[in-house]
């Protein structure tokens, strides 16, 4: 329970007044000289059981009906969660607000979602408590925006749905960086969101640099938070994770893959339409579906052969989330994907160019040119998608071509050179060569190599495939190899903990460094192509889809162009212009077709378990409820007056305690005694 | 009647006059040595015609009827009833309770007034008047004489008791039981706070003597009505601990054990055949003393 006026709750000592009286009017007895003690210490041994306990009754409602009064004109709140506020009105209350798609989930039969319970409740508490102002900072831009009134909540377009997943930690940093800016004073913090787990990055290590930097500020900042955790069963995602143009003899076609998923259990089997739209034409496909997720592999719809760029739509019927039920996406003719190949030694070249140039659909035209390092001036880098570096990093004017192609989108690939030199390329330099130390095989001609210990199967360049299966990394013997230092991710890792692969840090693009070489001497990444060549292979994909007229974006994601400037063709029509990269829609940017759709983790996020969530807010002030979504009753509400009724209720009782017995035996006065005979 | 023309403050001259004109009896035969205004066990020379006894040897020749002889020819004795004196002793509590009084008079001071005028009502009849101070034991006492001159001792014993010390009723009515000869009027003043069982072994004994008790219970009328407002801190008049109370908390139980009490103490008297009566300390003494004499009178003759 909390109060809107808890100073008065200083007066609480209060209560103790009929104690202090009681006490005060004992001090005040009289002493007289008595006969009769007889009587006195008789009914002195009689004042136990009932007498006794109603003189407690009665002080004890005495004191309820202080303590009631009290409470009454404190203003208490109806809401449990709020704990006990101390010190009043905040000086600055922060609503941190979780826009991600999920939080458009709607409950069983309710009439509004989450994100518009949350805001209203939010909006009702706030207006309740009172503050002296009010910052918003909600999940896309991060940026603390001062409201007028809580009510502002309400109608601000900066509290709509969005089509990202929201980064808690993030929201909490610029929180702290605004308490920290403008030195408030005691600060409420209150974060409205589904604690799904892609949104909260339980296991960012920023939270406890976030702990340990909220605990040093010395006003005390309070939070709390208004969580939905309930899933809707049997919600359906729909996602496209391929399309494709493709000419065919009579014309041309889409071919769309896209995947289904069901929350809980998919026990019961379902029909379900799924509508496609493409470019405004429509058809529908009804699928039979039987367990939690399902896949429509290559769903061909003809187009016609001059139709060679558009934008589709595919959609589900409406359930309890609306926000996954749509997905959008573009096409285009495929681009030739053009590798660059550098190398000192052109015999070290085959098997990368080999790699490149073999292009794993007929449809997709692949090329390779092999150039040395000092010869890049030539070349088109707007058309080039992957280049593949083997040769000492580049320096100079070599390097800052390298960078600007990487900045735009581009991805490299920087294998070792035969002799490294003391260049470094973001951040990342080559050491020196190490040879196994291997015995010599039976064959006398070859050492044995190390093994790869482990690697990433979830994520980048040595991802499982499609179906779960996982690369043969396993199986690559490295002879020799390079080491590395400087910043970057391991992608995988030789046995004693070397890299193999390894991710610089950038932030668009993506510069790999590779620690040996494909040359048989050095490994076995030719010999067992498999590896290398899907390596190459989505390089290569990851660099053309930024060079194509179209592309697909995940909301949210780092962009190269402001999406101010792009004109809406699909998408919410109230949404700022600003904020068009965070919503769910088809933009023209230029001469380019770009799609914004939700990321992967909203289709079945699972939500942050209680004791995590817990765990999170250790040490701090904090104060947590579970609403759900269209609940229409207030999270707080004035009960003052519940207090008063009770106060009367304790008043009526200690009264009619306090009423002497009707049936009060006879004093005994003298009664007129008849003497006995004798 | 007064030897030293002393004025005692627990006499009054009018009261006693008025009360002289109603006879002081006994309810049961009393043995006196010389003849009174009582009956006595014995037969007698009064003028009261009793009953014709066949003459057996050795009776006076002077008490034979010659007239019942010459109507039956056969010898009567005709006896008449005795009036004697009688031995009133008076029992006085001066324990500690007596001094309580919240009227402006105290119990041992309506003690004092009755106990003074019985004394003097019995002397002016020519009954022997004794008095016994009692308390946790017998404090004073002088035997009963019907010398007017006694009264003076009696008069002074009343004048300059204190009330102090506990109430010791039961042993102390057990002695004087003992020690007061046979057949007297025992007239005892007290608030008679001790439980109503031990005062029933007490009654008993004495009747069993042929005593002819008579009780004065004296209480206050604040004892019985407990009309207390503010916390009290009751001193005990007797030296016992001190009670601190509050009234409306114990008011209520202080009647119920009062009633109680006085409900046993009735029994008790009712069955002991005492001559009982309870005087609240704002009555007229006057009063209370005709009701008693006149009861008394109502009630002679009865069995002896």
């Amino acid at each position: 329970m909390s109060f809107l006026d808890p100073l008065l709750l200083a007066t609480l000592p209060l209560v103790a007044l009929p104690i202090i009286i009681h006490l005060i009017n004992q001090r005040r007895f009289q002493t007289v000289r008595w006969g009769a003690m007889m009587f006195l210490l008789a009914a002195n041994r009689l004042s136990r059981g009932y007498a006794r306990l109603r003189q407690w009754l009665i002080m004890a409602f005495r004191m309820l009906a202080i303590a009631a009064l009290i409470f009454a004109i404190a203003r208490p709140l109806a809401s449990g969660w709020l704990g006990l506020t101390a010190g009043g009105r905040a000086d600055t209350t922060i609503v941190l607000f979780d826009r991600s798609p999920s939080m458009q989930e709607r409950g069983a039969g309710a009439a509004g979602s989450k994100l518009e319970t949350g805001r209203q409740n939010l909006a009702r508490a706030l207006r309740t408590l009172g503050s002296a102002r009010w910052v918003l900072i909600e999940s896309t831009s991060h940026r603390p925006h001062e409201l007028e009134s809580p009510d502002s909540l309400l109608n601000s377009p900066e509290t709509e749905p969005a089509g990202n997943s929201a980064d808690i930690p993030a929201m909490l940093q610029a929180a702290h960086d605004y308490i920290q800016a403008n030195k408030t004073g005691r600060t409420e913090i209150w974060i409205c969101s589904d604690i799904r787990e892609n949104d909260w990055n339980a296991e960012s290590g920023r939270w406890q640099t976030l702990r340990d930097s909220f605990l040093e500020f010395p006003q005390g900042v309070r939070f709390h938070l208004l969580a939905y955790p309930q899933v809707a069963a049997g919600n359906m995602a729909i996602r496209v994770t391929d399309v494709r143009r493709q000419v065919t003899s009579d014309g041309a076609e889409l071919l769309v893959s896209l995947k289904l998923t069901r929350e809980g259990n998919g026990d019961s089997r379902i029909s379900l339409p799924v509508q496609f739209e493409i470019d405004g034409a429509r058809s529908e496909q009804t699928i039979e579906m039987d367990g939690a997720e399902y896949e429509l592999k290559d769903h061909r719809i003809p187009l016609e052969r001059s139709h060679e760029r558009g934008w589709g739509r595919v959609s589900i019927p409406a359930d309890s989330n609306l926000a996954d039920n749509v997905f959008l996406f573009v096409f285009d003719k495929p681009v030739p994907r053009l590798t660059i190949v550098v190398v000192d030694d052109a015999q070290d070249a085959r098997p990368l160019e080999l790699a490149a140039a073999i292009s794993p659909d007929p449809g997709v035209p692949c090329a390779a040119e092999v150039v040395a390092a000092d010869q890049l001036g030539p070349v088109e880098w707007e058309r080039v998608s992957l280049l593949l570096w083997q040769a000492p990093l580049p320096q100079g004017d070599s390097a800052r071509l390298v960078q600007s192609y990487v900045e735009r989108g581009g991805q490299v690939i920087f294998f070792p050179p035969r002799s490294p030199g003391n260049a470094d390329f973001l951040g990342v330099q080559w050491e020196s060569w190490t040879e196994s130390a291997g015995r010599e095989s039976a064959e006398g001609n070859e050492a044995a190599g190390i093994p790869v210990e482990t690697w990433r199967g979830d994520q980048d360049l040595l991802a499982h495939t499609q179906s779960g299966a996982a690369l043969p990394v396993g199986q690559l013997q490295v002879r020799r190899y390079l080491g590395l230092t400087g910043e970057f991710t391991a992608l995988a890792s030789l046995r004693g903990g070397k890299p193999l692969l390894a991710r610089a840090t950038t932030s668009r693009g993506g510069a790999y460094f590779c620690a040996t070489t494909p040359a048989p001497r050095d490994s076995s990444l030719a010999t067992n192509g498999v590896v290398l060549y899907v390596v190459v292979q989505r390089a290569l994909a990851a660099g053309a889809a930024v060079l194509g007229n179209t592309r697909q974006l995940v909301a949210g994601d780092p962009l190269d162009s402001d999406p101010a400037t792009w004109q809406r063709i699909v998408g919410p029509a109230d949404a700022l212009s600003t904020e068009y990269a965070f919503h769910s829609g088809v933009y023209t940017a230029g001469e380019r077709l770009l799609a914004v759709n939700r990321p992967v983790d909203e289709d079945q996020a699972k939500v942050l378990p209680d004791h995590r969530v817990q765990e999170l807010f250790r040490g701090l002030d904090f104060a947590r409820v579970d609403d759900q979504a269209g609940s229409i009753g207030s999270l707080i509400r004035e009960i003052w007056r519940l207090f008063l009724a009770s106060m009367i209720i304790a008043l009526i009782v200690e009264a009619g305690l306090c009423l002497p017995k009707l049936g009060r035996p006879p004093s005994g006065t003298a009664k007129p005694f008849q003497p006995a005979g004798p | 009647m007064f030897p030293d023309r002393r004025s005692r403050s627990f006499l009054d001259p009018g009261v006693l006059s008025r009360l002289a004109g109603v006879p002081f009896f006994a309810r049961l035969p009393m043995m006196g040595a010389v003849s009174g205004r009582h009956p006595s066990p014995h037969r007698g020379s009064s003028v009261e015609f009793a009953e014709y006894r066949k003459y057996v040897p050795g009776d006076d020749l002077r008490r034979l009827d010659w007239r019942a002889y010459g109507r039956t020819d056969r010898h009567y004795v005709k006896e008449f009833e005795a009036d004697t004196n009688l031995r009133c002793c008076l029992v006085v509590d001066t324990s500690g309770s007596m001094e309580f009084g919240s009227s402006g008079i105290t119990k041992i001071d309506f003690a004092r007034k009755i106990a003074g005028a019985l004394g003097y009502l019995a002397l002016l009849q020519g009954d022997a008047v004794g008095l016994s101070c009692v308390a946790n034991g017998i404090v004073r006492t002088v035997p009963p004489r019907r010398n007017p001159a006694h009264l003076t001792t009696v008069f002074d014993m009343l004048e300059q008791t204190k009330p102090q010390n506990e109430t010791g009723l039961a042993p102390v009515l057990h002695e004087l039981a003992e020690t007061i000869r046979q057949r007297a009027l025992i007239i005892i003043i007290s608030d008679f706070f001790v439980e109503p069982e031990t005062l029933r072994s007490c009654f008993q004994h004495l009747r069993f003597r042929k005593h002819d008790v008579a009780a004065f219970h004296l209480l206050d009328k604040q004892e019985l009505e407990f009309n207390f407002r503010r916390p009290m801190r009751f001193l005990d008049m007797e030296g016992g601990p001190a009670v601190f109370a509050e009234p409306n908390e114990i008011a209520e139980r202080y009647l119920k054990v009062l009633g109680e009490y006085l409900e046993q103490l009735k029994k008790v008297v009712l069955e002991s055949a005492v001559d009982y009566h309870r005087v609240t300390l704002d009555e007229d003494y006057e009063r209370v003393l005709m009701r008693f004499l006149v009861g008394r009178t109502r009630s002679q003759g009865g069995p002896r």
